[in-house]
C-alpha cells in the first residue's frame, strides 16, 4: 500500500503528476522535489507545449479551468498541424484535430475519394475537415455537444507555455515543493533522496519527472531502446520569438535539408524548437543533444519514469502531454498493492506499447517524405522501418487499409491523414467503394464541402474567441 | 480478372449469411451469386443462440426485429446463464453490459470487492436481475444489450427467401469435384453429381466441418486446440417448453462437458458437448435425457467435431466461413458470430481483381486473433473451477494454458485488473463475468476503492437495478406471445 509518494521534477510532468496522485490518493504525503535547469521533462521542444484533443477533459477533472490555465499561459487553441516541406520541398498538408468527410454507409470516406481520384477528380482530403478549413481561415469556437451538426465533427487542443501550465497544475494541486535535489540515496532501489539543505526525503514510490536526465531511472536497470536509427533528429534549439497580433489555431511543422522547426503560436509570441540531425547540418548556437528512444521498463523497482525520462520523442503532434496523461491514468489503475505484485509488469507491456506506436507515427513522416535531392531525406525514405510499420505501410499502400494495433494513441483517421498529406497512394480501393454510382459520390462530395464552408462561414475568428473569454487585449 | 461470380458452396447458416450479406453490399452492381446446396445433406446448426453483434448484422441487411423473430421462432436473449462450473450447485450469468458504475473514478469491480455487505455482484446488473425475473424489455439508449435464440434452420430459410429475391440464385446439387487452375492453384469450377459444371471467380467455403475446397481441394491444413478444449462429441435434441420462458440461454456443466438448453418459441433446443476421452457415448446420452425438461421431440442427433481452426481460412481465391473454418464449442454462443466476423473481413477485404496476396494474409491475421481470443475465454470456464468430482474436471485445472492466458489470470487474480485489448468478441465486462463468476477472487483490489459513502452508493445502485427490473414485462409479453 503507498502512503508517500515522492516526485522529482517540479515542471510540467512532475505537477501534472502531483495532481493526479493528490485526486487518486488523496491520504498520501506527496513530496515533489525541485532539480536544476529548464524544464524539459517533456523535452527540449521550446518554451510552449501543445496538447492533443483529450487533455481539456482531464483537466476539468482534475479541476483545472481551461480559461484559467490559458490566461496564465498566454495560450490559445489549436485546430491541428500544419506541415510543410515534408511531402515535397514544396508541398503542404494539414493535419487536423477532427473527421475528414463522411462515409457513406460502411465506405469509409478515403475510400470513396480514392474512387473519385480514380475517376479523374482530384480532391484534397483536408478540404472535407471542418477542421482544417476553420483554421487555415484563422477560426475557432469550442464544437458543439450536438451529434447530428457538423459542428462536432471536430476537437481541439490547446497551445501553452509550459511555466504558466505548470504553475496552473501546481496550483491546482495545493502543493509546494519539498526542496531542491541534491543526490538520490540507494542502490538497488531509491531509499531516499537529499535535499539541498541536508535533509532526506523518503517515498514508497518514486516518480522520475526529470526529464532526459532521468536521474532516478537513470541510476536502476531500467534500460533504453534507442529509435535514433529511423529518427535522425539529435539536436534541438529550443527559441522564444515576441509576435504581435493574433496566434493562429494550429501548430506548424517545417521540414528543411537538415531537420525541421516546430512553431507552437502564443499570445504574444511563438515558441520554437528546431530539430536537426548533426550529420547533415552545423552545429547550431544553443543546442542540445537528444536521444530519442524509450525506457525498455518505465517502472523499475520502487521509480516510475515519466514524460521525457520515460520516452522521448521528437513532438510532431501533442503526443508527449497525452503520453504522460495515459501514464498518470494507467499508473492509478496499477497502483502497486503488494510487493513483487504483477503491476509493473502489467505497466510496463502497456506503456511500451504505447510508445513504440508512437514512435512508429513518427517515424512515418521520415519513411514516407518526399524530400528528392536532401541527402538526410533520402536516406530516411530508404531506411528499413520496423515491422509493424512496415505492415502499415504494405496495407495501406495495397488497398488503403489500416490495422489498428493494441494501445494506439493514435487513430486510423490521423495516420490516414499523414499518409495521404505525404502523398502515399493506394494502389487499389475497396470494392464496396465500386458499387457506389459514381455520381452519388460525387454529389456526397460536394455536399460535405458546402456543409462545411457554410458553418466555417459562421465561426468567431480566433482572434474573436480569445478576446471574448479575456485571453488577448 | 475482376470479380463478377461467386460461388458460395453450402448452405446452411454460414452459406445464406454469406450470400445475404454480400447481395445487399453489392445490389445495384453486376455481381453474380451463386449458392450451392444439397438437401441430402444435413446442417449442423447447433448455434442457435447469439450474441448482441447479429443485431447488427440484421439492421444492415434491413430486416425487421419482430419479422425476423416470428419466422425463426426466436426469443430474446439476456445473457447465458452458466451452472456448476466454478463449483457445484454455482449460478452465474454473463450479461451483455458492464456491472454497476465507477464510484470516486475507481472501477465498480473494485469497490464492490472492497465494501463489506455489498451483496451479489449480480445484484448490479439490470439485464441478469431481469432475466432471473424472467423479464425482457428492449433497452432504450445503451445501459445493456441483448441477443436472440433462434432456430437456425429456420433462419437459414428467412436469408435464404431474402437472398433469392435480391437476386442470389440458389442450385440445388452436391458438388463431386473440384477443379484447380493449374498455374495460380485457384479453384476454376466445381462439378456437380449432374455433370453439370459452375465457375466462378471467388468461391466462398461454407461446406461446413469437411471443408470441401478449403481442405479437401486446397490442402490447407489444421490447427487442433484439442489440448485446451478437451470436449470433441455432441450430443442435440429437442424437447418441449415448460415453464416461463428464460430470456436465457443456459450452459450446465457435467462431470465431462456440460448441456446447453435454449428456450425459443416452440421448442426448447438441448444438447451435451462432452470428451470422448473421460465419457462414453451412451453414458454422455443419458446425462443429455436425464436433465431434459420435457418430452423429446425428436431422436439425438449425435456429432463428432475437432477444436480448432483452418490454418488459412482464405486461400488463393477460396475463402472459408463458419465450421468450414474451424470449430469453437458454442459455450458462449459464438459461432454465428465468427460467421459474421467472417463476412464483415471478407467485405471490407473484398477482392479487387488483382488477388494482392496482402488481402488473404490480412483476412487470416484478424481472423486468427479473433478465433484465439475467444479460444482464451472459453479455456477460462474451463480451467477456473475448483471441481474435484471426475477426471475431467482435474485434467482442466491442471492443464497449461496458452500464455496470453495464463497472463490474464495472473493479473486478475493478483490485482483484479482485466487485460484490455482493442479488437476481440469479449471485453471487460465478459472477463469479470467469469472471473467473478468462478471465484477467480483478486488477493489485492485497488488500493483507492472502500472511501466514504462508497457502500451507500453501491446500495442505491442495487435498489434502483431491482426496481428496474420489477418494471420490465414479462418476456412472454415482450415477445407479444400473450400468456
Amino acid at each position: 500500500m503507498i502512503r508517500s509518494i515522492g516526485i522529482v521534477g517540479a515542471g510540467v510532468a512532475g505537477w501534472m503528476a502531483a495532481l493526479a496522485l493528490r485526486r487518486a490518493l488523496p491520504g498520501a504525503r506527496i513530496s515533489v522535489i525541485e532539480t536544476e535547469g529548464p524544464d524539459w521533462s517533456l523535452g527540449p521542444f521550446g518554451p510552449g507545449e501543445a496538447s492533443l484533443p483529450g487533455l481539456e477533459s482531464w483537466l476539468a477533472d482534475h479541476g483545472v479551468e481551461e480559461g484559467a490555465l490559458l490566461r496564465a499561459a498566454r495560450g490559445g487553441f489549436s485546430l491541428g498541424t500544419a506541415f510543410s516541406g515534408w511531402a515535397g520541398q514544396e508541398a503542404d498538408w494539414f493535419l487536423p484535430f477532427g473527421t475528414i468527410g463522411a462515409p457513406i454507409g460502411t465506405v469509409a470516406f478515403h475510400q470513396l475519394a480514392a474512387r473519385l481520384r480514380a475517376a479523374g477528380h482530384p480532391l484534397r482530403l483536408a478540404d472535407f475537415s471542418l477542421a482544417a478549413i476553420a483554421a487555415a481561415s484563422g477560426r475557432f469556437a469550442r464544437p458543439s455537444p450536438d451529434p447530428r451538426s457538423v459542428l462536432s465533427s471536430y476537437g481541439y487542443g490547446l497551445h501553452f507555455a509550459r511555466a504558466g501550465l505548470a504553475e496552473v497544475l501546481r496550483l491546482a494541486s495545493g502543493l509546494a515543493t519539498a526542496g531542491r535535489f541534491r543526490r538520490a540515496l540507494g542502490d538497488a532501489g531509491i531509499t531516499a533522496i537529499e535535499i539541498e539543505d541536508g535533509a532526506q526525503v523518503s517515498a514508497d514510490l518514486w516518480l522520475d519527472c526529470s526529464g532526459p536526465a532521468a536521474l532516478l531511472a537513470g541510476r536502476l536497470d531500467s534500460g533504453w531502446e534507442s529509435w535514433s536509427e529511423w529518427l535522425p533528429c539529435d539536436r534541438a534549439v529550443e527559441s522564444w520569438n515576441e509576435v504581435e497580433g493574433v496566434p493562429p489555431p494550429y501548430a506548424h511543422a517545417g521540414a528543411f535539408e537538415g531537420g525541421w522547426q516546430r512553431t507552437v503560436p502564443l499570445v504574444g509570441g511563438q515558441s520554437g524548437a528546431l530539430l536537426y540531425a548533426s550529420a547533415f547540418l552545423a552545429e547550431q548556437p544553443g543546442a542540445v543533444p537528444i536521444a530519442q528512444g524509450r525506457r525498455t521498463r518505465a517502472w523499475t523497482g520502487n521509480v516510475v519514469a515519466l514524460g521525457a525520462a520515460a520516452a522521448l520523442v521528437e513532438p510532431l503532434h501533442g503526443h508527449n502531454l497525452a503520453l504522460l496523461q495515459n501514464a498518470l491514468t494507467r499508473l492509478i489503475s496499477l497502483l502497486p498493492t503488494a510487493p513483487d505484485g504483477p503491476e509493473p509488469a502489467e505497466y510496463n507491456r502497456l506503456t511500451a506499447s504505447e510508445a513504440d506506436r508512437v514512435r512508429d507515427f513518427a517515424i512515418l513522416h521520415y519513411k514516407t517524405n518526399g524530400r528528392a535531392g536532401d541527402p538526410l531525406w533520402d536516406q530516411a525514405r530508404a531506411m528499413p522501418v520496423p515491422e509493424t510499420l512496415a505492415h502499415k505501410l504494405d496495407l495501406y499502400a495495397s488497398r488503403g487499409r489500416l490495422p489498428v494495433y493494441d494501445e494506439e494513441l493514435f487513430d486510423p483517421e490521423e495516420w490516414i491523414a499523414v499518409l495521404d498529406g505525404q502523398g502515399v497512394r493506394p494502389r487499389r480501393h475497396d470494392a464496396l467503394a465500386d458499387a457506389i454510382p459514381e455520381p452519388q459520390l460525387r454529389a456526397h462530395a460536394s455536399r460535405i464541402r458546402e456543409v462545411i464552408v457554410d458553418a466555417v462561414r459562421g465561426m468567431p475568428h480566433h482572434g474573436a474567441t480569445l478576446r471574448e473569454e479575456g485571453l488577448l487585449a | 480478372m475482376l470479380v463478377g461470380r461467386i460461388l458460395v458452396v453450402g448452405g446452411g447458416t454460414a452459406g445464406w449469411m454469406a450470400a445475404a450479406a454480400l447481395t445487399h453490399k453489392f445490389a445495384g452492381t453486376k455481381l453474380a451469386i451463386t449458392l450451392i446446396e444439397s438437401a441430402e445433406i444435413g446442417t449442423v446448426g447447433v448455434g442457435e443462440a447469439t450474441i448482441p453483434h447479429i443485431r447488427h448484422f440484421n439492421a444492415t441487411l434491413g430486416i425487421d426485429e419482430a419479422d425476423f423473430l416470428a419466422a425463426t421462432k426466436g426469443t430474446y436473449k439476456l445473457g447465458i446463464e452458466f451452472v456448476d462450473w466454478g463449483r457445484k450447485g454455482d449460478s452465474y450469468i454473463h450479461p451483455f453490459a458492464q456491472f454497476g458504475d465507477p464510484v470516486d473514478g475507481v472501477p465498480f469491480h473494485h469497490q464492490w470487492l472492497a465494501t463489506e455487505g455489498a451483496g451479489a455482484f449480480e445484484d448490479y446488473s439490470l439485464p441478469i436481475q431481469a432475466a432471473r425475473r424472467g423479464r425482457f424489455r428492449r433497452p432504450e439508449g445503451d445501459p445493456y444489450n441483448y441477443a436472440y435464440q433462434f432456430d437456425a434452420g429456420l433462419y437459414a430459410r428467412y436469408l435464404r427467401t431474402y437472398a433469392e429475391a435480391r437476386g442470389v440464385v440458389r442450385r440445388e446439387g452436391k458438388v463431386v469435384d473440384v477443379a484447380l487452375d493449374g498455374e495460380s492453384g485457384f479453384v476454376r469450377s466445381v462439378t456437380l453429381e449432374s455433370g453439370e459444371t459452375i465457375e466462378a471467380d471467388l468461391f466462398v467455403d461454407c461446406s461446413g466441418f469437411r471443408g470441401l475446397l478449403i481442405e479437401q481441394a486446397l490442402h490447407t491444413g489444421y490447427e487442433e486446440w484439442t489440448h485446451w478444449l478437451p470436449c470433441d462429441r455432441a450430443i442435440a435434441i429437442p424437447c418441449a417448453n415448460s415453464g416461463p420462458l428464460a430470456p436465457l440461454t443456459r450452459a450446465a456443466a457435467k462431470q465431462a462437458g456440460w448441456c446447453w438448453r435454449i428456450p425459443l418459441q416452440h421448442r426448447t433446443g438441448n444438447g451435451h458437448v462432452y470428451s470422448s476421452g473421460f465419457l462414453g457415448d451412451d453414458e454422455a446420452l443419458e446425462v443429455l435425457l436425464e436433465q431434459l425438461p420435457a418430452e423429446p421431440l425428436a431422436d439425438p442427433n449425435k456429432l463428432r467435431f475437432v477444436t480448432g481452426k483452418r490454418r488459412k481460412q482464405w486461400v488463393g481465391n477460396t475463402v472459408a466461413i463458419g465450421l468450414s473454418s474451424g470449430f469453437l464449442e458454442p459455450l458462449e454462443s459464438t459461432s454465428i458470430h465468427l460467421i459474421q466476423v467472417a463476412i464483415g473481413k471478407l467485405l471490407d477485404l473484398f477482392p479487387t481483381g488483382d488477388w494482392d496476396p496482402l488481402d488473404a494474409a490480412e483476412f487470416n491475421r484478424a481472423m486468427a486473433l479473433e478465433y484465439e481470443r475467444v479460444r482464451d475465454f472459453l479455456i477460462l470456464h474451463y480451467h477456473a473451477t475448483e471441481r474435484d468430482d471426475s477426471e475431467f474436471w482435474r485434467h482442466c485445472r491442471n492443464m497449461i494454458l496458452p500464455d496470453s492466458l495464463a497472463y490474464k489470470l495472473q493479473l486478475f487474480r493478483e490485482r483484479g485488473v482485466v487485460v484490455q485489448y482493442r479488437e476481440g468478441t469479449f471485453l471487460e465486462p465478459s472477463w469479470l463475468a467469469v472471473y467473478l463468476g468462478q471465484h477467480v477472487t483478486p488477493r489485492h483490489p485497488d488500493p483507492r476503492a472502500g472511501g466514504q459513502g462508497v457502500a451507500a452508493a453501491l446500495a442505491a445502485m442495487r435498489a434502483e437495478i431491482a426496481a428496474a427490473a420489477e418494471a420490465m414485462p414479462r418476456h412472454e409479453t415482450a415477445l407479444g406471445m400473450g400468456a
